[in-house]
């Protein structure tokens, strides 16, 4: 399998009003074609800032992120779409005016772009809230727009910060199911940033556990389960332990 | 129907009340609407004041001009203050003490800056529209949602991109309700200007109409007065409602 995704000795430090924070220290990892990777890790760690970098959105200070064989530089939303925890809705546009705005500023025709984000909302399971304003759709249907939006590019690559963060219990584990499904239909590779277990268990095929900051790769396990994959199983239940125990460490470090 | 029958009602009573009061009031000072109506007569036909074509057109070119200067002056300085972060938080401050001073303080000075013509009158209504509208845009400014930013950039969108179809939509009706507001104080401005001392224009008409105890002309005036005050926020919510569907 090519990597897809490269990232080599990638540190970035913020300067706060209590003193310079490393957020990232050191960090590097490859992602393949078609791959499912999760970063996980606890809260504050750097995975977003990992994210920010890959997308372009937050400039490196050391070594090099290269996506697609091209070194990042900035946004490029032909490559590289990304979902954040905020779905970050536009309010004064309805659903499929929000997942066509990618293309809109990509200067796609708009009968064009109107068809590809009317396309998508029969999978996304949002065919009857296509005139909808985002205040009038409930938290896991605003995440879902926010996903399409993201899919309407077609983009090779998918980032997902959180994506599920701010949702309920119940609703996470529906959406966990829905966008692996999405996923093993649209074939994307996906990095996705969570701080659950039970979601980089459920849905990666790798796992990346970060350190608690200054961030780095603590370790990485291929996971070549089956989907559907279940919980009970003696080997999930067994990788589950090893996780935490890995993760555990971090996030006590990360409470001090 | 109910709306327009509830209105009609309360005009009606207002009418009546104001027709009784006038005819129980020495008849130099109050005038009942019945007495209103042949001098709003003479007035339009242009019997009592024949320069009121004249002053109409002087006081409504005093308006424009105030208002565009202050369309002008508000927004460039609003988005001067609202996006560079070190020259709003230095100077915005200044600018809402400074609105909340009574703009009736500066106007003697102004009359002694720029005569008694109509440059005063334009500079005082400037004065009044100018705060609304640059503090709308330093509010609406505020108003957007920094990650709304965030996934525009992440989208491709450059600075450019990022004004028209995030900062704007998202600010606007807070900016259009300040351009209106801006609009009303440059009118209201403009004829307490005329008011406080002119040669020309509706308030010197009004002026003298009053100080001559022609009350019925005064009343007169003051409704036609009132229709231009009326027809300029009609033609401003027309523009609201206008820049409502450019949005979308």
């Amino acid at each position: 399998m090519s990597d897809l995704i490269v990232i080599e000795g990638v540190s970035k430090r913020y300067v706060t009003s209590s003193g310079p924070v490393d957020a990232l220290r050191d960090v590097s990892l490859s992602v393949g074609v078609g791959e499912f990777c999760t970063l996980l890790g606890p809260s504050g760690c750097g995975k977003s800032t990992l994210l920010g970098i890959l997308g372009g959105l937050v400039p490196a200070d050391a070594g090099r992120a290269v996506v697609d064989g091209r070194p990042v530089d900035g946004p490029d939303p032909r490559r590289v779409a990304t979902v954040f925890q905020d779905p970050g809705l536009f309010p004064w546009r309805t659903t499929v005016e929000n997942v066509e705005f990618g293309l809109e500023l990509q200067g796609v025709p708009a009968q064009r772009r109107r068809r590809v984000a009317t396309d998508l909302l029969g999978p996304l399971g949002l065919r009857d809230f296509a005139a909808k304003y985002p205040r009038e759709l409930s938290g896991g249907m605003r995440q879902r727009v926010a996903i399409g939006r993201a899919l309407a590019l077609d983009a090779k690559i998918l980032l997902m910060d959180e994506p599920f963060g701010a949702l309920d219990e119940q609703t996470r584990v529906l959406m966990g199911e829905w966008l692996l499904d999405i996923w093993r239909r649209t074939r994307k590779t996906v990095i996705f940033v969570t701080h659950s277990l039970h979601e980089a268990l459920f849905l990666s095929t790798r796992v990346a556990v970060m350190t608690a900051r200054p961030g780095r790769i603590k370790a990485a396990l291929d996971l070549t389960m089956e989907y559907p994959r279940s919980m009970e199983s003696a080997e999930m239940v067994a990788l589950r332990a090893k996780l935490w125990s890995e993760i555990r460490e971090e996030s006590l470090r990360a409470m001090r | 129907m109910t709306v327009l029958g509830l209105r009609l009602g309360l005009l009606a009573l207002l009418l009546a009340a104001w027709e009784i009061a006038g005819r129980m009031m020495n008849p130099l000072l109050g005038v009942p609407p019945s007495a209103v109506l042949p001098s709003l007569r003479d007035l339009v036909l242009l019997r009592s004041y024949p320069d009121l074509p004249a002053s109409l057109w002087l006081t409504i070119r005093e308006i424009a001009t105030a208002y565009a200067l202050a369309v002008a002056a508000g927004l460039g300085c609003g988005f001067m203050l609202g996006m560079h972060r070190l020259i709003g938080g230095a100077w915005g401050p200044m600018l809402a003490a400074l609105y909340a001073v009574p703009a009736v303080v500066w106007y003697p000075s102004l009359m002694l800056f720029f005569g008694l013509g109509a440059a005063s009158k334009i500079a005082f209504g400037f004065l009044l529209g100018f705060f609304p509208i640059a503090l709308a845009v330093l509010a609406g400014i505020r108003q957007v949602n920094p990650q709304l930013v965030v996934v525009a950039r992440a989208y491709g969108a450059g600075t450019v991109t990022v004004f028209r179809k995030v900062m704007l939509p998202a600010m606007l009706f807070t900016l259009v309700g300040g351009l209106r507001t801006g609009l009303a104080l440059c009118v209201i401005g403009v004829v307490v200007g005329e008011i406080l001392g002119s040669k020309a224009g509706m308030g010197a008409l009004i002026n003298h109409a009053y100080g001559l105890l022609r009350t019925g002309d005064y009343v007169a005036l003051v409704l036609v007065t009132l229709a231009l005050v009326v027809g300029s926020d009609a033609l401003a919510s027309q523009l609201e409602r206008r820049a409502c569907r450019w949005t979308e």
